[in-house]
């Protein structure tokens, strides 16, 4: 795909088209990280573009307080950040409350959600932008260890860490158990009810933290940021070969579906496609990866071995 | 064949779901190393008997003893920890995981030190001695490492009966074990349950298919209707005064 942009544009194989993809990249492949937590449990989770955009809002305005009255900028900042981080886990609060309490089905419950934190963004803010924040803030997202930003390298880190936890952890083994079997889970003595509560809550958390993102990048905290965001991030889970019913799923192949979907989203602008097509591309890349995955079927025998023992038949 | 002493016992016990009576003063004697056969005609009272038994619901009515004490289970989990095993119909599995993880579902082994408290798991040594464990059980599975989907029926069936026998302390109790199951394969759980009993662990056996019944159990106790119509020896019963017990044509 890379050489595919790079034989239309050699302008693309640059350290500074990398750094714009890796730029789009991290706050994505965040929320698509937390959103393939809540799917290999069996749930879905809509509500995480509104989450960046009601943090990054709310953040901005606490951020606009201190800063007027002249508090550090280090501070302000790290106040600012947990500010969204707080927002998030209200939002994932709200969201396993609805979801293990009052029994409402994930979809709907993360509908509502994302219908609350987008209209709420709006109504805050009166839909402009919330500015004057600490000066420093765009600073920290200009690349400086290669492509990556300082808030990038981060990112990287909290991806990692996940990664080894879902492989490695009794967290992620809980999590596939619950999407695999939520009946045996329970049989087997696992408080589901608690474990999808931390579920939902870091999916909200990290959404929550690409809303942090996307101010340092703007240095506002927009109301429309994170648009459609619940959108990537599945994309970005279905594309990694995550089964949307839940127990089955890599995190490399999610983080790997993000980077996907940044890169031919740069990728296009940069051969002067239009822009609108790239959502007939993702739409491509999604029905491609579903088809793959219905192929391989989940661990039983492969195409040609069904087609094999179908004509036996 | 009731030679050990009285290990899991149910007392006067009733459940009703609103207004519908599902079971009505229901006293049942288990001793360790025996095998109880319960059967009944569907609606009999044998899911909520067994909903009792393995914790899951709390009787209306009457207590539920183990080791002599009464005990209250709030959850399955209680009644696992305390030593009593349920496997349930058909569904007792993660299909997603590994032979070696769904052993060790719930009760997973942690890394030694730091990592471990952090809930790192020992994975390459549950892989170990989930294979072990289903060894020592009479179950041939060829890698524990190998997902539960991958596996046929009779395997699968085979891995749930083996993690409930393996972890048991005293009491199991299989619910349909050897539904959907091909004649050979029966007979591998027949002999698993054979091993659990001379172990010393009380089973508890339900089952549609009576032949299974008679051929492994000890004691058969027939619900109709919410009530024991029976409690015999199993030599006491054949194929046919079975089923006359089940229906109601015959009083015992």
């Amino acid at each position: 795909m890379v050489a595919f942009f790079t034989w239309r544009n050699p302008v693309f194989f640059s350290n500074a088209v990398f750094g714009n993809i890796l730029a789009d990249w991290s706050p994505v492949v965040l929320i698509a990280v937390g959103e393939f937590f809540v799917i290999v449990s069996g749930g879905i989770d809509l509500s995480v573009g509104s989450t960046i955009a009601i943090s990054g809002v709310v953040s901005a305005f606490s951020m606009r307080a201190l800063t007027a009255n002249h508090v550090g900028q280090n501070l302000t900042l790290f106040l600012g950040l947990l500010t969204c981080v707080g927002i998030g886990i209200l939002v994932g609060a709200i969201n396993a409350f609805l979801i293990t309490k009052a029994r409402v089905v994930p979809f709907i419950a993360t509908l509502t959600t994302m219908g609350a934190g987008a209209g709420m963004a709006i109504v805050l803010t009166g839909g402009s932008q919330i500015g004057d924040g600490p000066a420093k803030a765009i600073s920290l997202s200009v690349p400086d260890f290669g492509p990556l930003s300082r808030p990038g390298i981060v990112i990287v880190f909290i991806v990692l860490i996940l990664w080894v936890i879902m492989g490695k952890n009794r967290f992620g083994r809980y999590t596939y158990a619950i999407g695999s079997n939520s009946f045996a889970a329970r049989a087997a003595g696992i408080n589901v009810n608690r474990h999808l509560t931390k579920v939902y809550i870091l999916s909200s958390v990290l959404a929550g933290c690409a809303g942090f993102y996307y101010y340092l990048l703007l240095s506002v905290g927009a109301p429309t940021s994170g648009q459609g965001g619940e959108l990537q991030a599945i994309a970005a889970v279905v594309i990694g070969g995550t089964a949307l019913a839940g127990g089955t799923g890599k995190l490399s192949g999610t983080v790997l579906g993000a980077l996907i979907l940044t890169t031919v989203t740069s990728g296009l602008i940069m051969i002067n496609v239009a822009a609108n097509w790239k959502q007939v591309v993702v739409a491509i890349l999604i029905a491609a990866a579903v088809i793959i995955q219905e192929f391989r079927g989940t661990g039983g025998p492969g195409p040609i071995k069904r087609l094999l023992s179908r004509s036996s038949k | 064949m009731t030679t050990g002493k009285v290990l899991y016992e149910v007392k006067n016990v009733s459940k009703n779901y609103g207004s519908v009576q599902a079971l009505t003063g229901v006293s049942l004697k288990l001793h360790a190393g025996e095998v109880i056969g319960l059967v009944g005609d569907n609606g009999a009272g044998k899911s909520t008997l067994v909903k009792v038994l393995s914790g899951a619901h709390q009787p209306s009515e009457g207590t539920v003893e183990l080791d002599g004490e009464v005990r209250q289970w709030d959850s399955p989990h209680d009644a696992l920890v305390a030593g009593v095993e349920t496997l349930y119909q058909d569904s007792g599995l993660a299909p997603h995981l590994s032979v070696s993880s769904n052993v060790f579902l719930g009760r997973e082994k942690f890394s030694k030190g730091l990592l471990g408290k952090l809930g790192f798991l020992a994975q390459k040594d549950m892989d170990r001695i989930a294979h072990e464990n289903l060894e020592k059980v009479g179950i041939a599975v060829p890698q524990s490492n190998r997902s539960v989907s991958q596996l046929s029926g009779g395997q699968r069936q085979a891995v749930a009966i083996g993690r409930a026998v393996s972890w048991a302390s005293k009491v199991i109790i299989l619910d349909e074990p050897t539904n959907h199951l091909g004649a050979r394969q029966a007979g591998e759980v027949l002999a698993v349950i054979q091993q659990a009993k001379k172990r010393g662990l009380g089973v508890i056996f339900i089952s549609h298919t009576l032949p299974h019944v008679l051929q492994v159990t000890d004691r058969i106790v027939v619900l109709r209707l919410g009530k024991i119509v029976a409690d015999a020896p199993t030599s006491t019963f054949d194929a046919e005064s079975l089923l006359g017990t089940i229906t109601g044509l015959i009083e015992k």
